[in-house]
């Protein structure tokens, strides 16, 4: 009996180490991960526990300058889900049934980003009521699936300005990485083009955010913290909704009568209304158009595709800022300022025209589009008339006089690079000269030397020069300005949550040519003329208001040729400048002037017929 | 002749032990509740433990009374009372299964208990009366390959349920019990490896029967039981199966600092970022809620326990009772060091309860026996006493 007490007395000694050592290992890692690492597993708990998503600001709405809505918003039902569902196949084929999206657009759109895996995707973004309702009865049956209220851009006009406005859409990848939006996250809606684009950070307010409590699924099961969303400002821009209107149709109207006079492909086109002194964009109007709502809630794919596809002629593109075409006539008004300012004419200065103008030797001849010839004119008489030999004449005195005067006159009035739009996408034109002819040849060494033929196909507005029709309307608004170039702007005020004006624009001088008043009233009465008794007569006949123009037809290398016309009214006291140009339209003075004439029919508030008349002159 | 009360309490009980029980029973029972706070079935699941703790009380009282000296008289009727509990969940009409490791043993309708629970007893019983023959002197190459093939037959029974938790802690009985028997050291090292050895011949065995017979869910051992190994090597390996209970549970823990977030407080408890946390899991709610105080109070309470149940084993008037004594030791450091190790990254995930604090009446009323077993050797360390 105590024999085996001795012998177990060593053996409790090693059990009870055991214990000792089990007890204690786990004590000191107890100690380790609680009390020396706690705050780390702390901010991991607190990490599980708690999410947040941002509330959307409501986008503030886009006026037009007398404070008519151009976009506003509506209050929709959005179904939304987070992604978590997509793994309930049985939940998600119900779901497609009831809200009528295909399943594999739903599995889509819950696919499309990987971070904030809680935030819950819109799968559609305008469900009638009575689906809504149907959700929120059955809500039991399509767990974690929620109606929310959501907004979308209400386009009350239609297209009307669709390129001014801009559409929206979900934010892009390449749109996040630009950090030019710091404070965007993936799935926000913002401005893809025009006003909603550049003035995006205006509209779109301030994101509210809301903290939740979730479970281990992911539940919510309750609120911890919320901040509300700071709606985006209005802005109220300087179009005027009825002369955009009109602006759009008149240029409808000129591609309509193109193609009454046999200019079959004319399809495109562009139209723009500026006012003289202050720059601010009256209309802008661009062909073909298209209606921004399409991109509400996504755009289908097919619809995108054929809104870029080469057939479509590219209706997103602004082709008042974005497209640049050969002046072609309307230039002669710039070249016969330029001469004037530089001395190089007189009003007096007076050439002959034979038809075949031989300047530069016979070999090196060209045509006036008046093939028999206009005679012997003065400056006024070339401008009224449009000579073509006239002006290889002027291009020739000018070549001679040597250091690019024409060239620099031109970009003083605005040519040749961007005016500094309030809108994206603006392109530059182009104003060759010797150094950029180089450039551009650099790999073509015949080609590189400047010619007197490059001066003389430039004075009538042909050659390398390229406008575009807001710099050709800048221009033109100079010349009736004394030579003051504005910048053009859209953005006439931001407006006050009260209505009253927070931010407003204000004129912002580009250049100054520094116009002569003697010149000023030569080359007034000279583009007066054009619409009295010269090529643009036609068009202008009963027309109550001196209007001061130019028409042109630009040659383009395979195409059709371009109807342009441009011009300030009233011409005594310029308010408003216009460009219109008809692509592939034929002749300017029957297309694109009509054009002219019936926007500043709605501008001064004349009554307007449709005139057709017959023109070929350039 | 009746003894003075103030006797009767000195001779039959065992203050450290009864006071140490009954303050892990009633931490216990708190827990529960602390962790089913926020459960559907709370308040049913607080007293279906509570009447764990009653059977659990009366269970105690028996094994108290009872004189464990008659058990050793029963070794033989006692080892197949042993193998028959642990293959009645595969007795049809008896048996039931719930999630595929848990074995049940049911009449009807009617869930009884699980029957690994008492077999852990009565395996401590058995084992107790072979290792008493030897006298304490377990040094003949023939008498321990005896000892330790009677052993395997209990062992091996309940590796083919397959109950890997309860061989484990059979083999963890079998150890300490062994060492009190008078086994020397080298024939644990001979054990240990043998052992490994076979364990990794199981695994070996099993991927190539896997693969060949393609039964992706495990031949010999089930494919979780895998994955829960693997997870314990490599805690970052698949955090949203096997690895994710493992870290939320560290969380859940770590995050309790010093004092905890409060009973019943916690996000990781609330929000059931932890898994099975009024079983298995109930640890990581104490470890949340109370701290690495609360922790430390519930070790403290298991050492005394287990220091009581040394003196138990060390006063007790035969070999066998002071095996038994050894073997419950066995049987609550392992399990402890088991539960307490798996929910902080020490040992691998395995289907092992925390005693007096998991969530389950049969594991409740087994250690309330355990510990009357304990108070029936201390009851009758001078002999026989008559009352």
């Amino acid at each position: 009996m105590t024999t085996f007490r001795q012998l177990l007395k060593g053996r409790f000694a090693v059990l009870g180490v055991v214990v000792l050592v089990a007890l204690g290992s786990l004590t000191a890692r107890l100690w380790g991960m609680q009390v020396l690492s706690g705050s780390t597993f702390a901010a991991a708990a607190e990490g599980n526990r708690i999410r947040e998503v941002s509330l959307p600001a409501a986008r503030g709405r886009i006026l037009d300058v007398k404070g008519r809505p151009l976009v506003t918003n509506r209050p929709v039902m959005a179904v939304t889900a987070p992604a978590t569902i997509s793994q309930d196949t049985t939940l998600v084929a119900h779901l497609a049934s009831v809200i009528g999206v295909p399943v594999d657009e739903i599995t889509k759109r819950l696919a499309s980003y990987k971070a904030e895996r809680l935030a819950p995707r819109v799968l559609k973004l305008d469900v009638p009521m009575q689906t809504a309702a149907y959700l929120a009865e059955h809500s039991a049956d399509f767990p974690g699936v929620a109606v929310e209220e959501s907004a979308v851009r209400v386009y009350p006009g239609g297209s009307l300005a669709a390129h001014v406005l801009g559409y929206t859409g979900e934010i892009s990848e390449t749109q996040l990485a630009s950090g030019a939006l710091p404070d965007a996250k993936i799935g926000d809606i913002v401005g893809k083009s025009g006003v909603e684009a550049s003035y995006d950070k205006v509209l779109q307010g301030e994101k509210g955010f809301r903290r939740f409590e979730v479970d281990n699924q992911g539940r919510v099961r309750s609120v911890l913290d919320e901040g509300a969303p700071r709606a985006g400002k209005d802005i109220k821009l300087t179009i005027d909704r009825d002369v955009q209107k009109v602006t759009e149709k008149a240029l409808a109207d000129a591609i309509a009568e193109a193609h009454r006079q046999g200019f079959t492909k004319a399809k495109g086109g562009a139209a723009v209304v500026l006012d003289v002194k202050t720059g601010a964009v009256v209309a802008m109007a661009s062909a073909p158009t298209y209606d921004p709502s399409i991109f509400l809630g996504g755009i289908k794919q097919a619809t995108w595709d054929a809104l870029n596809a080469k057939s479509s002629e590219y209706p997103l593109n602004d082709r008042v800022i974005q497209a640049a075409y050969p002046p072609a006539s309307t230039f002669k008004a710039v070249v016969a300022m330029a001469g004037l300012q530089t001395g190089l004419l007189t009003p007096s200065t007076t050439f002959n025209c034979p038809g075949f103008w031989t300047g530069l030797g016979r070999q090196w001849g060209k045509w006036c589009w008046l093939h028999s010839g206009h005679g012997h004119l003065s400056l006024i008489g070339a401008i009224e008339q449009s000579c073509d030999g006239y002006f290889y004449n002027v291009g020739k005195r000018f070549y001679q006089a040597q250091g690019e005067k024409l060239q620099a006159f031109a970009r003083t009035l605005g040519l040749g690079s961007k005016l500094g739009i309030d809108l994206a996408g603006e392109v530059p034109g182009r104003v060759p000269d010797a150094a950029w002819k180089k450039a551009y040849n650099q790999n073509y060494p015949e080609y590189q030397q400047w010619l007197p033929g490059d001066t003389v196909n430039m004075s009538i507005g042909q050659g390398d020069l390229l406008v575009t029709p807001l710099q050709l309307a800048s221009a033109y608004a100079a010349l009736g300005n004394g030579g003051i170039v504005v910048r053009p702007h859209v953005l006439d005020a931001v407006l006050a949550p009260d209505g009253t004006a927070s931010v407003e624009s204000s004129v912002s001088v580009v250049s100054n040519a520094h116009l002569t008043p003697a010149n000023l009233a030569t080359l007034r009465h000279a583009l007066v003329g054009v619409t009295t008794v010269g090529t643009g007569r036609g068009s202008f006949v009963g027309f109550p208001i001196s209007v001061a123009g130019k028409t042109g037809t630009a040659q383009v290398a395979g195409k059709d040729d371009y109807a342009l016309f441009a011009c300030y009214a009233p011409a005594s006291a310029p308010r408003y400048a216009i460009v219109v140009i008809v692509e592939q339209g034929g002749h300017g003075g029957s297309v694109a002037a009509p054009a002219a004439r019936q926007i500043m029919a709605k501008l001064f508030g004349k009554k307007y017929k449709t005139i057709h008349t017959t023109d070929v002159s350039r | 002749m009746r003894a003075p009360l103030s006797r009767i309490l000195r001779d039959r009980v065992h203050a450290g032990v009864v006071l140490s029980t009954v303050a892990l029973v009633v931490f216990g029972g708190v827990m529960v509740w602390a962790a089913t706070v926020t459960m559907s079935g709370h308040a049913a699941l607080v007293q279906r433990q509570l009447l764990g703790v009653g059977i659990g009380v009366i269970a105690l009282v028996l094994m108290w009374v009872l004189d464990y000296q008659v058990l050793k008289a029963w070794t033989g009727p006692l080892m197949v009372a042993l193998s028959l509990l642990i293959i009645s969940p595969r007795i049809p009409g008896l048996g039931a299964s719930v999630s595929g490791a848990t074995s049940w043993l049911q009449i009807g309708s009617i869930r009884l208990f699980q029957p690994s629970e008492p077999a852990k007893l009565l395996f401590i019983v058995v084992m107790a009366a072979i290792i008493a023959e030897y006298g304490g002197k377990l040094d003949k190459t023939p008498d321990i390959l005896k000892v330790v093939g009677l052993a395997s037959v209990p062992l091996m029974l309940i590796l083919l349920q397959p109950d890997l938790g309860t061989g484990m802690v059979f083999v963890a009985i079998a150890s300490g019990m062994l060492l009190v028997g008078g086994m020397r050291a080298r024939w644990f090292a001979v054990f240990a490896v043998a052992g490994i050895v076979l364990v990794l011949a199981v695994f070996a065995l099993n991927s190539v029967l896997v693969t060949s017979m393609n039964k992706p869910d495990g031949v010999l051992i089930k494919a979780y039981q895998v994955d829960r190994l693997l997870v314990f090597v490599d805690p970052t390996r698949d955090p949203k199966g096997a690895g994710y209970n493992l870290q939320q549970s560290k969380i859940a823990i770590g995050s309790g600092g010093l004092t905890g977030a409060g009973l019943g407080m916690g996000s990781q408890s609330r929000l059931n970022f932890i898994p099975e946390r009024h079983t298995d899991f109930i640890f990581s709610v104490l470890g949340e809620q109370l701290g690495f105080a609360g922790a430390v109070m519930l070790l403290a309470l298991y050492l005394a326990l287990m220091a009581s149940a040394l003196s138990v084993s060390a006063s007790s008037r035969d070999l066998f009772g002071a095996l038994v004594a050894a073997g419950l030791i066995s049987m609550w450091a392992f399990q402890i060091l088991e539960n307490m190790g798996m929910t902080i990254g020490m040992m691998p995930i395995t289907g092992i309860p925390l005693p007096f604090m998991s969530y389950g009446s049969s594991f409740m009323v087994t250690n309330l026996a355990g510990v009357g077993m304990l108070l029936s050797i201390w009851s009758r360390r001078y002999g026989t006493t008559t009352t």
